[in-house]
């Protein structure tokens, strides 16, 4: 199963945030799916596989954007190996450790990410509303997408 | 665990560094076309506002142009469903003026003075009793009212006030159970009593025996009623029964004019009462 489970949770990971962005987003906002799977990976994968995730996750958001091209995967490969460190002196396994991670994370890689398209290519992608709403959509997001990859990993020994 | 942690730090110094150099260098022709497909695969839209110069950069013409006879293509459909649909409305719009058109020179025809009114509402549970229309006493509608349709060219009788309200008004049908008319056939010397029957034929008593009645014959009001103004057509005999042994008149069907429950205007006659009758109609 191993690579052709990791292409699959990719790719169907994509296919959700695609869906879910296209057609339920509410006033232009939605939970970022791929966020928040980069958030779940790097928790419960090993630390080079988390890494590469994210960097993969982040190429993905990348492509569908309009902005720098690599700027999410350098956001999310650094997050993943903030993760990394973080694991080793927080417990990220509860829900509750995992909803404020998502919240501070989300906040943390926006203006990153928002630093990086101002410095490189003086464009401003952040929305206000998006910075309002999304964290708290991610929080929620994020336990459901890890309940969801801990039985992928369970049953079929994935990521 | 050492193993672990080199492993993480070489992973993430390598994918930082190919981070670092897609951000850095510019995106070759290749790599944005790519990039392009991708996107536009998932999100057909190319209205990036102020980002769309940055968006574009490095993709060949011919590639934007296909992309852009695409967004021609979604944009000329949606019109084409727009204009289906103002279309449509506009069909209805003409065949409701070619309608009232042909309902107004009919209305000056008959020479009687009143009010149009839009029929705004029907009970499915009386179909055939009555309706509401949009007009009240603020219109100048009084009870008892004469209620004239139009249908195909020709006039006929569709019942009388019912009840008035400031701005709607209901009316009594002809075709309900608890409506009559006095009518008669033009030019002979008899007349009956046509009664609504809930449905759609209304039923002509009191005829005399020997009457020169047949089917085909057009009843009008007559001008012995008090309601009616004389002269307006009832319906036409459908059929005539034959004298039952313990009856002396003979009966008919008679299907009305016109089509009452597919009326969608009426014309509300005026007609001026002398007061010791309205006491007496309205009893």
């Amino acid at each position: 199963m191993g690579i052709i489970g990791d292409i699959l949770i990719y790719i169907l990971t994509g296919l959700v945030h695609w869906w879910w962005t296209a057609n339920l987003s509410v006033f232009g906002v939605s939970p970022n799916i791929v966020f928040s799977a980069a958030l779940s990976a790097a928790i419960i994968a090993r630390p080079a596989k988390a890494i590469s995730y994210c960097f993969l996750f982040g190429i993905y958001l990348d492509l569908l954007g309009s902005n720098l091209f690599g700027a999410y995967a350098l956001t999310y490969t650094l997050m993943a190996y903030g993760i990394y460190m973080m694991k080793r002196h927080l417990d990220l396994i509860g829900p509750f450790s995992q909803i404020i991670a998502a919240l501070a994370l989300t906040v943390v890689t926006m203006l990153f990410y928002q630093g990086l398209s101002l410095a490189l290519a003086k464009i401003n992608p952040l929305q206000l509303k998006a910075f309002l709403v999304e964290p708290f959509l991610n929080a929620i997001a994020v336990p459901i997408m890890f309940y969801f990859f801990v039985q992928l990993k369970r049953r079929f020994n994935l990521l | 665990m050492n193993r672990e942690k080199d492993m993480a730090n070489y992973a993430v110094v390598f994918f930082v560094v190919i981070s670092a150099l897609l951000l850095l260098f510019p995106s070759t022709r290749v790599a944005q076309t790519v990039r392009i497909i991708s996107s536009y695969s998932l999100y057909p839209s190319l209205h990036y506002g102020e980002k769309y110069d940055y968006f574009i950069r490095n993709v060949p013409q011919n590639f934007l142009n296909i992309l852009k006879v695409d967004q021609e293509n979604r944009t000329l459909t949606a019109m084409i469903k727009e204009l289906e649909i103002s279309n449509k409305t506009a069909e209805s719009a003409m065949e409701e003026n070619r309608r009232l058109t042909l309902e107004m020179g009919l209305s000056r025809n008959i020479q009687l003075k009143g009010v149009w009114a839009r029929v705004v509402n029907k009970n499915p549970q009386d179909w055939y009793g009555a309706f509401f229309i949009n007009k009240g006493s603020r219109a100048g509608i009084t009870l008892n009212s004469t209620v004239v349709g139009f249908e195909n060219g020709q006039v006929g009788l569709a019942g009388r006030v019912f009840e008035v309200y400031p701005d709607f008004s209901k009316v009594l049908l002809i075709t309900n159970g608890v409506s009559s008319v006095i009518c008669s056939l033009p030019g002979a010397n008899f007349e009956g009593l046509a009664e609504g029957r809930g449905t759609w034929l209304l039923k002509v008593n009191y005829i005399p025996e020997g009457s020169d009645i047949a089917e085909g014959m057009e009843l009008v009001t007559s001008p012995g009623g008090l309601l009616f103004p004389q002269g307006l057509p009832v319906g036409r005999v459908q059929k005539v029964h034959p004298k039952e042994s313990f009856m002396n008149f003979i009966t008919a069907d008679v299907s009305p004019a016109i089509t009452i429950n597919a009326l969608k205007e009426v014309y509300i006659v005026k007609k001026d009462l002398p007061p010791d009758l309205q006491g007496a109609v309205a009893k």
